[in-house]
């Protein structure tokens, strides 16, 4: 049981920059969800974190001890990984039992320890078997055993759960949340599946090009997208983004226009709101021809080409249309979200 | 990986090549550019009842010091490369002077030992590589189109040239066309001329060391491009077949651009390997119809005289001509690396 | 098995293809057959100036010996030549070579395939270069030291030789098969509780058996196969198997030594022919192996 800091953190490969300066304290017990696309530097990250990379600049400390000389095995982390990385020669028992054979762990408490391990994760009755007679959800289990095997300070999980299909991958993802409550341990957890991080997650880190957009629980960043990248990353569909302009507290952009920004100052900006948050109606903010329109099941989604942008609106399930109509749609300016137009940084007004 | 620990897992791999092979490269451009001590001659004066006489006789204890003091000789420069059984520059601004035309030239510039070596190892090694190359695709072709069941064996059998020890295949091919061998009978009944032995002929030497370089490296070049054809992408055949392409159209536009990296990677190979050509004239005792480079040092090294510095000579030159003839890959690979890299 | 209409190939050129493949077979195997059987005659009829029936039918063989059949050629070179004395020279020679080409070969091709920096990518590309180069050279380049320091003639200095010689191939092979191995394996070992060489020895080397049974092949049959260097290198009373043959040649005057050589050679190409049997699989793939990376 630790916590991590991370000070200054960067690597880098030549001129090529993986991850920039990176600040973050990680609190003892917390699930800490590192989330953005690939090449974001999450993975790279992580693997700074268990010692498998070097870091270029900065520090690591784990439990308050700096650790950057230390090799990963003496760092006390246990390891997930997205293949898995099941040693194929050894049965299930022995590849769940490696950890503590190699740490010279007394033989006597081996075989209890291994028995525990694979009755969290079910495994009990594959005990014999080499991996490759194993199912995707089973070896990824028989990873999990491995890491909870021998009690270490921290676990890592490097998108775990991308090789299994969608249905295995959401009851894993519970077993995997259920696990972390009974045993308690500092995790970090890598992936770019946007639900994964919602649903796991204390707080969730969204990267990209090696640069930590924000940082925040699940709810703060889906509420409150520090940025145009957050807001275009996080959620499904992503937030709404428009170009346009605020003059006199009023938002024009092409097909739009809102009232009511009364504490924002003139100029451009990027506006952005959530699909579900706007409502059709016979008029409103926006008026614009529709694009496409897909049935979800509980509702429509429906599509406006709004300029050059394509704007998504949630529609009830009836709604009737076709593609060319012109659609109106209501949408408050409290619910919508101001960007500046050069940064992308998030702007305050007075109505939030 | 650490460079520490990169270091202790490569060291004993890169001594043996450095000590073994880095190494001698140092020694033969050291050894090529001195010369065995002369024998130390000394005059002494026998005298006898009827007066002295003068006469020079080898000094064997001198000579002994001399030779222990600097076991390399003496530094005589670049003059073994320029020498007669080397680069013989003199010799050929002689027969440039003198020929009579550019055939005339290179005719007597390729009696040079040197050169004559050298036409004999440029000669195989551009021959051999693209005749086994395509003969290796043809059978692999073949191969390709038998029901799976015939496959293993026919595999084993290709196989035999190939995995046989160098000197023992063109031993045995050897024999076999030897005047009283099989073959050899063959070619006399063929030809009409019972006194035909190819041993007593340079162009029938030349062609039979070329047969049988193409018969053992042939099967390296099948066993290649069928394990490529069998990793032909199954679905741009496919669609090559729905797009209306004929059978030589899908080998000419799919099947043999796919084998085209491995065509490269085994004309590689085969330079490397023909160009040490040098068993099968031991072999077929070729010596006196073709010399390869190898041949030429080994004949150099072997016997009761060796002739280190000779031999040394020749090497680096060897040397430097496999690094010209690969130097096309190395570089390609190197920017290839180093787009990767970017 | 019926082809499907699209795979049907014309007859002319099935024909062709077959009768082209057969052609190869019997060229291919034709020879060693051939020698087989005349190794078992005497030398007038194996090299039969009357007809060239006679070294199937063997009628000296018959005048001379009784039996239509002769072991006397193996007889000469094994116990009278003491050929024994060289296999178990060559014996010798070759498990040191290969179990040592693969220690070596291992341990670096590994740490090649691991290191994602530059050096290594020039260790290959060096590595490579020796490999161009004719072992003939390099024995021009070991005379004089080793005359000097008194190490030639050792079967040991052979030995050692032979691994240099064989390294930059031995090492190609096997990075390419560690590359093969994925990183996650070594990686997770390291997690739970290796240091990088136990992860090596514990994780990565059961493995890569296959791997390395195919490369000791390779190494097994580039040191069997060898005569630049164990016919420099080696005195007389340490000659290995192909060098012997060799020297066999030498004294051709001699009636009968010729026969001595066909039989040496039938026995040199027999364990290659078991070889060749049993590993067909692996050779295969190895020499595949190397060429799919490129």
């Amino acid at each position: 049981m630790a916590d991590i800091q991370l000070k200054g953190l960067s690597k880098r490969w030549g001129s090529f920059i993986g991850v920039k300066a990176m600040d973050l304290h990680i609190a003892d017990g917390e699930f800490l969800v590192l989330l953005g696309p690939s090449g974001c530097g999450k993975t790279t990250t992580m693997r700074m974190i268990a010692g498998l990379e070097d870091a270029t600049d900065g520090d690591i400390l784990i439990g308050g001890a700096r650790v950057n000389g230390l090799e990963p095995k003496d760092r006390d982390i246990a390891m997930v990984f997205q293949s898995y990385g099941l040693y194929p020669t050894m049965s299930v028992y022995e590849n769940i039992r490696f950890p503590l054979k190699v740490r010279k762990i007394p033989q006597a408490e081996h075989h209890e320890r291994v028995m525990r391990a694979a009755t969290t994760v079910e495994l009990t009755e594959f005990l014999d078997r080499k991996p490759a007679a194993l199912s995707g959800g089973q070896r990824q289990r028989v990873a999990l055993a491995r890491a909870i095997v021998r009690k270490p300070k921290v676990f890592l999980m490097d998108e775990p759960l991308s090789n299994l299909d969608a249905k295995l991958r959401v009851s894993t993802r519970a077993q995997i949340k259920n696990l972390h409550h009974e045993l308690k341990t500092t995790t970090i957890y890598v992936t770019h599946d946007q639900i994964e991080a919602m649903t796991l997650a204390d707080r969730v880190v969204v990267m990209s090009k090696g640069v930590v957009q924000q940082v925040g629980t699940p709810l703060e960043i889906y509420d409150r997208p520090a940025n145009t990248f957050v807001a275009g990353f996080i959620g499904n569909p992503a937030m709404n983004l428009l170009r346009g302009e605020i003059r006199g507290g009023v938002f024009e952009g092409r097909n739009v226009r809102i009232p009511g920004f009364s504490g924002a100052a003139d100029g451009q900006v990027h506006l952005g709101f959530r699909a579900e948050d706007a409502a059709v109606a016979q008029a409103g903010e926006i008026a614009a021809p529709i694009y496409s329109l897909e049935l979800l099941g509980d509702a429509s989604m429906a599509t406006v080409q709004a300029g050059e942008s394509l704007v998504a609106i949630k529609a009830p399930k009836d709604f009737q249309g076709r593609i060319g109509e012109p659609l109106a749609a209501q949408i408050p300016a409290s619910l919508c979200h101001l960007f500046d137009a050069q940064s992308g940084e998030r702007l305050r007004w007075s109505a939030l | 990986m650490k460079h520490k620990t990169f270091l202790w897992f490569f060291l004993p791999s890169g001594m043996a090549m450095f000590l073994f092979i880095a190494m001698p490269i140092v020694s033969v451009l050291t050894q090529s550019v001195y010369a065995p001590h002369e024998q130390v001659i000394r005059e002494v004066e026998n005298c006898t009842l009827f007066g002295c006489s003068k006469a020079t006789q080898i000094d064997q204890e001198a000579t002994r010091a001399l030779r222990d003091a600097e076991p390399m000789g003496r530094f005589v420069g670049p003059s073994i490369y320029t020498d007669r059984n080397h680069l013989a520059f003199a010799e050929i601004a002689g027969i440039w002077r003198n020929a009579s035309g550019l055939g005339d030239f290179f005719g007597q510039v390729t009696n040079l030992p040197f050169y004559d070596a050298l036409s004999f190892t440029l000669t195989y090694t551009a021959l051999v590589t693209p005749l086994s190359l395509a003969f290796g695709l043809i059978i692999a072709l073949a191969v390709n189109a038998l029901p799976q069941l015939f496959r293993g064996p026919v595999i084993f059998v290709s196989l035999l040239p190939m995995i046989v020890t160098p000197l023992v295949g063109a031993l045995i091919l050897f024999w076999m066309i030897d005047a009283r061998g099989v073959l050899g009978a063959a070619l006399q009944a063929l030809a009409g001329d019972p006194g035909l032995s190819i041993k007593a002929s340079t162009p029938l030497m030349w062609t039979m060391l070329i047969v049988y370089g193409v018969w053992s490296s042939a099967p390296f070049a099948f066993v290649i491009y069928y394990a490529g054809l069998q990793t032909v992408p199954g679905d741009t055949l496919e669609s090559a077949m729905i797009d209306g392409a004929s059978r030589w159209e899908r080998i000419r536009y799919v099947i043999l651009p796919h084998l085209l990296p491995l065509t490269t990677f085994m004309a590689l190979i085969k330079i490397m390997d023909n160009f040490r050509v040098f068993e099968p004239i031991v072999s077929f005792s070729a010596g006196a119809h073709a010399k390869s480079l190898s041949y030429f040092i080994y004949s150099d090294l072997g016997g009761e005289t060796r002739l280190l510095s000779s031999a040394a000579a020749t090497s680096v030159l060897t040397i430097a001509g496999i690094i010209v003839l690969i130097s096309p890959v190395l570089v390609r690979t190197w920017h290839a690396f180093g787009r990767v890299r970017a | 098995m019926t082809t499907r209409v699209a795979d049907r190939r014309p007859m002319i050129l099935r024909v062709v293809m077959s009768s082209f493949l057969v052609l190869w077979l019997i060229v291919a195997a034709f020879p060693f057959l051939w020698t087989l059987w005349g190794s078992f005659k005497v030398e007038g009829d194996f090299f039969s100036k009357a007809d060239w029936l006679n070294a199937l039918t063997g009628p000296l063989t018959i005048a001379e010996t009784g039996g239509s059949f002769t072991s006397s050629g193996y007889y000469g070179a094994w116990v009278q030549e003491e050929f024994w004395r060289a296999a178990m020279n060559s014996l010798t020679v070759v498990v040191c070579v290969v179990c040592i080409s693969l220690t070596f070969g291992t341990l670096g091709g590994y740490a090649l395939s691991r290191s994602p920096y530059r050096y290594a990518f020039w260790l290959l590309l060096i590595s490579l270069v020796f490999r161009a180069m004719p072992p003939i050279t390099l024995v021009s380049g070991y005379l004089l030291p080793f005359f000097e320091w008194n190490l030639w003639g050792h079967l040991p200095t052979a030995i050692i030789v032979l691994v240099a010689i064989n390294q930059p191939f031995t090492l190609w092979m096997l990075t390419s098969f560690f590359r093969n191995i994925p990183k996650d394996l070594d990686e997770s070992a390291m997690m739970d509780g290796c240091s990088r060489f136990q992860a090596f020895r514990h994780v990565i080397i059961p493995v890569m058996w296959p791997g390395v049974i195919t490369t000791g092949l390779f190494s097994f049959l580039l040191a069997y196969n060898d005569f630049a260097v164990t016919a420099m290198l080696l005195s007389k009373e340490n000659q290995t198997m192909i060098p012997k043959i060799a020297s066999f040649l030498g004294t051709t005057q001699t009636k009968g030594n010729v026969m001595f050589a066909v039989s040496s050679v039938i026995s040199v190409t027999a364990p290659l022919f078991l070889l060749v049997m049993f590993f067909q699989r692996q050779i295969v793939s190895g020499l595949t192996a190397g060429a799919v990376k490129g």
